[in-house]
Parts: structure tokens; sequence; C-alpha cells
């Protein structure tokens, strides 16, 4: 009993007197603004990426076939570019050289990591996009649907399906990449932790509780996933 | 109907029709067989563009489908297609699989598509699959289901690609009655098969296809029992 005791007078010291659990709570509102914004981003850039590389535009149109060529190229460089430099680099570079008229650090962040998730996530959906067989294509365009149509009613769903998996475990390295942020100053769950453990001389502590914040927040994401892949799974039922 | 004009594809250097010219009538059903790698598929795909020729024309109702400014999404709502592989939609319902292609053109509403699914189904014996998803259903009952999808636009000519090839010999049967059935009511169909008995009964003319021509093509009767072309002698004496 004396253990528990000895626990709970050490969190007590550390994390409660001074409210020092704000640090914490402040942090993670800030994880999670930077990891949902970019998801988004992560996942428009991504899904745009995807289409040009797996080459769903086919036009007959000469002009528009070379414009989707430099698409492509474009699309290439970036993904080398992102996939082959490190994340904490480039949210530097960002914060300190690129987007210097912007001062607030959890802006920049979000445009950085939803940069950077976006090119995992473009290679992720074209798997997906090309996992889906040539058949579907050719019995929608039979049918008199566009390629379009084709693409967004008959691929793209089944093509999620397939690479949910792969899809959930990029958000999940993404809302635990988020805590390089403190890097550029900006006040995460990490760099919470971290403020504590300072004034504190304590490192056990605050990490620790940082720790079990993004094991319930990957624990949440990952059933959240879940429940999304079931739905999509309905069809499978024999 | 559908007239082929000199048509050729090939593939890179590899040349797989080599001008090929014919004319199909309204309500006639042509049976195209062959040995594999004959090209006959690629002439099918060719007739709605799933393939696209390397030269010649094809035209369809008094268009010519071959000129890029035809509009083909058009002209294919006309011509229905049946894949080996089915090629049904996983990720919908039957009824949806049916529906989602008229409603979606703007050809019918929900309610008449809906109307017509369950009609066709009932004419296959497959009305109560209209909710089933179709990993659910055996390889028959998804080729059934493919005719039907194809019937729902209402098209004037049928396209079958090898439709039994990838059966159990068991469902086969089930799968020619609902095409004899077509027939009967008079559809135009072009259909590659190796059923030679299927051709025999139904065909109005057969196509002997090999190495990207059309080498004899006669009525069933004349076909099978005094074929002129020696090739088509060897293959007939192997298949049957």
């Amino acid at each position: 009993m004396t253990w528990f005791t000895d626990i709970w007078n050490q969190f007590y010291e550390t994390m409660i007197v001074d409210e020092r659990y704000l640090q914490i709570f402040w942090g993670l509102g800030n994880t999670l603004t930077i990891t949902i914004v970019a998801i988004l981003i992560g996942t428009l850039i991504g899904t745009l990426v995807a289409m040009v590389k797996a080459k769903v535009f086919n036009p007959r149109n000469a002009v528009l076939k070379f414009i989707f060529k430099i698409f492509d190229i474009i699309g290439s460089i970036y993904l080398t570019v992102i996939r082959g430099t490190p994340m904490i680099l480039q949210l530097m570079l960002m914060y300190y050289a690129i987007l210097t008229n912007i001062t607030n650090g959890v802006t920049v962040a979000c445009i950085a990591f939803g940069i950077n998730s976006g090119a995992y996530v473009a290679e992720v959906i074209r798997t997906g996009i090309l996992s889906v067989d040539k058949g579907q294509m050719e019995a929608g365009r039979s049918l008199g649907l566009t390629q379009t149509t084709t693409m967004f009613k008959i691929i793209f769903p089944q093509a999620l399906k397939n690479v949910l998996p792969a899809l959930g475990n990029e958000f999940i390295a993404l809302l635990k990449e988020t805590s390089v942020a403190g890097y550029i100053g900006i006040h995460d769950l990490t760099k919470g932790s971290d403020i504590i453990r300072t004034v504190t001389y304590d490192s056990f502590t605050p990490l620790i509780s940082a720790g079990l914040v993004y094991l319930v927040l990957v624990v949440g994401l990952t059933s959240l996933l879940g429940c999304f892949e079931r739905r999509l799974r309905k069809s499978d039922i024999r | 109907m559908i007239s082929v004009k000199n048509l050729e594809k090939a593939f890179g250097e590899n040349k797989v029709l080599c001008g090929i010219n014919q004319e199909i009538q309204k309500g006639e059903k042509v049976v195209i067989v062959g040995p594999s790698g004959s090209g006959k598929s690629t002439f099918l795909r060719c007739l709605n563009l799933l393939e696209v020729p390397t030269g010649g024309e094809i035209w369809f109702e008094g268009q010519n489908i071959t000129d890029p400014k035809c509009d083909i999404n058009r002209l294919r709502q006309k011509m229905g297609m049946v894949f080996q592989h089915f090629n049904l939609f996983p990720h919908l319902t039957v009824k949806k699989n049916i529906t989602m292609a008229p409603v979606h053109l703007k050809l019918m509403s929900q309610k008449e598509a809906d109307e017509l699914a369950m009609q066709l189904l009932a004419r296959v014996g497959l009305a109560e699959k209209a909710d089933s998803y179709p990993a659910q259903l055996s390889g028959g009952q998804k080729q059934r289901i493919a005719i039907v999808r194809a019937l729902a636009m209402k098209p004037d000519v049928m396209l079958f690609d090898e439709p039994t090839s990838a059966l159990d010999p068991e469902m086969v049967g089930e799968v020619l009655q609902v095409m004899k059935q077509l027939a009967d009511e008079g559809m135009t169909m072009v259909v590659v098969t190796h059923e030679m008995g299927f051709a025999r009964e139904v065909a109005t003319r057969v196509l002997f296809m090999d190495q990207g021509n059309v080498l004899e093509e006669a009525p069933p009767e004349e076909f099978f029992a005094h074929p002129k072309n020696a090739r088509l002698q060897d293959f007939l004496s192997k298949v049957l």
C-alpha cells in the first residue's frame, strides 16, 4: 500500500501542484489540432496525387494528356523529396525559411505535417486503386458510365476498403510524429510534459503521463477505424 | 446494325486483328469460335471500344464509333456486355448492381429501375437474391445477374465474352438457358464461346477466327457438318 501512496504522492507533487497538468492539457489541444488538420490536408493531397499517379484520368485530348504528364512529374518529385527527407527538417524549413510570414507555429505545423502525410497517403491510396480488378472499370465503362463516375462510384469504395488498415497505420504514425512540433516552439503534448520535467526535476511522471495520453488517443483512433472498416466489410459476408 | 470495316488491332508489334470485315444485322445471333489467342475476345472488346482499334472503322447504328469525336459513353449504353469473370460490383447489392447505371445516367428513376430489376431478376429466377451481395452468390448466379445488369440498360445488342468459361460445369447450363431465352426474344447477340452445343443450337451464323482473321463463316448446320477450311476441320476434330 505504501508503494501506491508513494506513486500518488509523486504524481500529486509533479502534476497537480500549481495545476501543472494543464501543461499536458494545453499540449493535447495542439497535438489534436495539428493531427486532425494534417490528416485532412494529407488525405486531400494524397488522393489527388494518387489519382494522377495511378493514371485515373487518361484523356484522349493531346493538350490534357500533356498537362497530366506534367502533373505526374510534379507528383513524382513531391513523393521523392517528402519521403526522402526527415520530418523535423521539413518542419523547421517551413517555419524558419519558407512560411516566415506565418507567425503561428501551429498553423505552420498543420501545413508541414499535412504535406508530409500526403506523400504517404498518396502511395497508400494508389495501392488501393491498383488493387481493384481491371474488370471493374471495364464493367462500369461497358454500362456507359464515364471514367470519372466509374472511378468514384465503383473503384474508390473498393480501394478504400482494401487500404483502410494501411491508412490507419499512417494516421497513427502521424499522430505520434507530431511530437517533434516542440522543435519549432509549439506547446504540444510532448513539449507539455517536458516543461513539467524541467520545472519539477521529475522525469518519470510527466513523460509517462504524456505517453498514456498518446496511448489512449491511438486506441481511440484504432477503434474508430475498426468501426468504419466493419461497415465497409458488410458486403463480404457470405 | 454493326458494321466492321477492315478492323485492325495491334498491341505493340503483336498484331491481334488483321483486317476484319463484318456486317451484323439486327436480330442476328453471331457466335465466334476459335483457339485461344485467335483474337476473338479482342474483336468483341473492340466492338464497344474497351480495346481501341489501331485501324479500320466500326459503325454502330449509323455512327462511326471509331471517330474520336463520337460520344462512346452514349453508344455503350446501347451495347450490353457480359464478361468471363462476371465483374459484378462487390460492394453493392444485387439490386444496386442492376439499377446503378440506369439511375445514374438518368435513364429512369430509382423506382422504375427497381421495378425493372425485380422483373428481370424474376425472369432469371433470382428475385429472392435482390438484396444479397455478389460474394454470397454462386458463379452461375453471378453471371445471370451480370446478364440482367446489362439488360437493365435496355441495350440493342448484347456482347458475351466467354460467359461460361469461368463456371463450374454444372452451372454452365443455367447461364446458357438464360442466353437462349434472350435469343428467342429476338435480341441481337454476339457471343464468343467454347460451347459448341450453344453455337449449333442458337447461332444464326458462326464465325471461326484464327490468328486475327475470320477464316470461315457459315450457318451452324453447314459450319459443323461441312467445314471447308483445313484449320477449322482440325479445330473441330479436337473440340467435338
